[in-house]
């Protein structure tokens, strides 16, 4: 999917043979030191070293152009500079910093006024215009060496501006890092600033904001495919509550179940095939799964209480989801067939909305806590539990981010409810969404290249 | 717009003539009411001979009854003119019925029975407080135990069609428990007639 549309805007081309060289910083992160009191602690920041230091001069040519090819070229330096910054593993040296840079065109001598600013990496961004196409070139420098460790060249039309400068800089995150970056995932979300709530789909950064649906009534709860070819969503538009599949390339909205007075809270497994839901029957709301066509219909759990909003584990053979059975709502697990049901939480009064890491070892989910409503995580194995946000505003409806990295979560702490995105140990809280009531994100996955 | 009036003019008339006045006797709702043929050919106390006599807006007359009438909110109003509470609340995250609850569903029951043509949709809410997706389900609860109730009382379950809308369709929207509580409710509507033959 991802390199199939790359395909259709921007032709990459790799003309220095990094690979060759030696990748500095890609070795996987060490194991983490063994957790000496699991009950009691979460380690959220395994693997985590200080960040590296990466040089980002401004990007050379852009003074040359004027016009529609100068904002796209102002516009691909501030794109590939966010999300480096955004990623959290460099500490960004930029122009503020750098000054005035003259290129002698001997990289060993050229290097130097990094080195002095303590660098350990130099990023160089060279944009052209050909026509009504932006050509853009980003090449690394490791700075103690003064070697080129990468070099890609982009070309396209304006339009797609961002998305190359997105699809460089987890080019960079990767090389330098060894781990896939978010800036190509998208946040699904509710919602009303049309007149009423509807599917609508975000950049990572809160860019490039988009209805998917105008069934003008109400939709809600969207969960992204595995693959991000579509989103699984309810909507009342044609009377009870049901769940129905927006294809993202076609824009075709198909009914997955329909029948019955409610079906809600889709999830899609990993493998894309199926989807978990709940479901009324009987009087009561159970959990059941089907796949994407409505066929094969599966009921997963048989409680007497309210069970609802599963969440399907990355690797398929869990599902997490919210019971009463307890007496007020908790988060459970059990396997993706119904059986081994267990309860996951067991402190604040009212749990609902989980969402797995990618990993598949934390649970983030919202969780009342002396009345007010907040963000925790725990760990499924150990069950160490941690709250990520505190005071007043109502936090609730965590996503993981695709990297694990981040969480997306609303909150009315500025009035209306919004969406935002934090650090996965509750820092860095950025506001991602303005407009209207935003509600309910849903983070995509990155399928993972091989 | 003058048809409308005029049977909202003819109907308070013929309904109070025909079962007396309903606050004196609420407890007795079912027996009173009219087989609709008697009330079209009853002749009208001197007191209302004008508005009786006001000519009928059309040949086909068949709405005199507004328990007949095509117009289901003319229905509807009707069936509260008479006792039927459309709404009944609840508690903060409960399904369970209070007494009082479960005395305006007998009611409701005797009146439904009394129609027996009638569909009726229930919608189950919740208040703003908890998560929308577990209000869905919280909703869906409570239109069910309405449901199960008047079922319980001799209601058809097929005449009885539910919906949750969760918190989404509140109908009062400060954050204060005295607009939460109108929130937490199952709403009762006639929503269809099924053809009688």
């Amino acid at each position: 999917m991802r390199s199939k549309a790359l395909a259709l805007t921007a032709s990459a081309v790799l003309f220095v043979a990094g690979l060759s060289l030696p990748r500095i910083f890609a070795q996987e992160p060490p194991n983490p030191p063994p957790e000496q009191a699991p009950e009691v602690t979460l380690e959220l920041n395994r693997g985590q070293r200080p960040p590296m230091k990466l040089a980002i001069p401004p990007f050379r040519g852009t003074q040359t152009l004027s016009g529609a090819a100068a904002g796209a070229a102002r516009e691909m330096e501030q794109t590939v500079r966010r999300d480096l910054e955004n990623s959290g593993y460099f500490e960004i040296i930029g122009p503020d910093r750098i000054g005035a840079v003259t290129w002698s065109g001997n990289m060993q001598r050229d290097v130097e006024p990094f080195r002095a600013l303590g660098a350990e990496t130099l990023l160089l961004g060279d944009v052209r215009a050909e026509g009504d196409r932006i050509v853009f070139e980003g090449r690394l420098f490791d700075i103690a060496s003064a070697q080129p460790i990468l070099a890609k060249r982009y070309r396209g039309s304006f339009t797609v501006t961002r998305r190359i400068g997105h699809t460089f800089a987890d080019e960079v995150i990767r090389y330098l890092v060894g781990r896939p970056g978010i800036s190509l995932s998208s946040i699904a979300f509710t919602s009303d600033r049309s007149g009423h709530k509807e599917i609508w789909v975000m950049d990572y950064d809160g860019q490039n904001q988009r209805r998917i649906t105008g069934h003008r009534s109400t939709s809600m709860s969207p969960a992204w495919s595995p693959s991000g070819d579509a989103l699984a969503y309810t909507s009342f538009f044609n009377g009870p509550p049901s769940i129905y599949v927006a294809d993202m390339a076609t824009n075709r909205k198909q009914p997955v179940v329909t029948s019955g007075s409610m079906n809600t809270t889709p999830t899609f497994s990993p493998d894309g095939g199926r989807v978990a839901f709940a479901r009324s029957v009987e009087g009561n709301v159970e959990i059941f799964s089907t796949d994407r066509s409505g066929k094969g219909m599966r009921r997963l759990t048989h409680s007497n209480a309210i069970d609802t909003n599963p969440s399907w584990s990355p690797r398929g053979s869990e599902i997490a989801f919210t019971s009463g059975r307890a007496g007020n709502p908790h988060i459970y697990l059990m396997d993706s067939e119904g059986a081994n049901q267990r309860r996951l939480t067991f402190d604040g009064d009212y749990n609902d909305g989980a969402s797995w890491s990618p990993e598949g070892d934390l649970i983030v989910y919202t969780s009342r806590r002396g009345g007010r409503f907040q963000i925790a995580v725990t760990n499924v194995v150990t069950l160490a539990t941690r709250v990520l946000t505190s005071g007043a505003g109502e936090n609730e409806s965590p996503a993981f981010s695709p990297d694990a990295r981040k969480i997306a979560f609303v909150s009315r702490r500025s009035g209306r409810k919004q969406i935002y995105v934090m650090d996965v140990n509750g820092g860095n809280v950025q506001q991602v969404t303005q407009e209207g009531n935003n509600d309910m994100p849903d983070w995509s996955r990155i399928p993972v290249e091989p | 717009m003058n048809r409308k009036l005029m049977i909202w003019m003819v109907v308070p008339v013929l309904v109070t003539f025909l079962t007396g006045c309903p606050k004196k006797k609420p407890a007795t709702p079912t027996t009173d009411l009219p087989v609709e043929t008697e009330v079209v050919e009853t002749p009208p106390p001197a007191t209302t001979q004008e508005v009786v006599q006001t000519p009928p807006p059309e040949p086909v007359d068949e709405t005199e009854d507004p328990m007949l009438s095509a117009d289901l909110q003319v229905v509807n109003d009707e069936l509260r003119r008479r006792g039927f509470s459309p709404d009944v609340f609840f508690e903060y995250d409960e399904i369970s019925l209070s007494e009082e609850t479960r005395e305006r569903l007998a009611r409701n029951a005797e009146l439904l029975k009394a129609q027996p043509t009638f569909q009726v949709t229930i919608e189950g809410h919740a208040d703003e407080r908890g998560t929308n997706e577990y209000n869905l389900a919280l909703g869906d609860r409570r239109a069910n135990s309405v449901r199960d109730y008047l079922g319980s009382l001799g209601v058809d379950g097929g005449r009885l069609r539910i919906i949750t809308y969760g918190e989404e369709r509140p109908v009062c929207t400060e954050s204060a428990e005295s607009c939460w509580s109108q929130n937490r409710r199952a709403h009762m509507i006639i929503t269809g007639r099924a053809n009688v033959g």
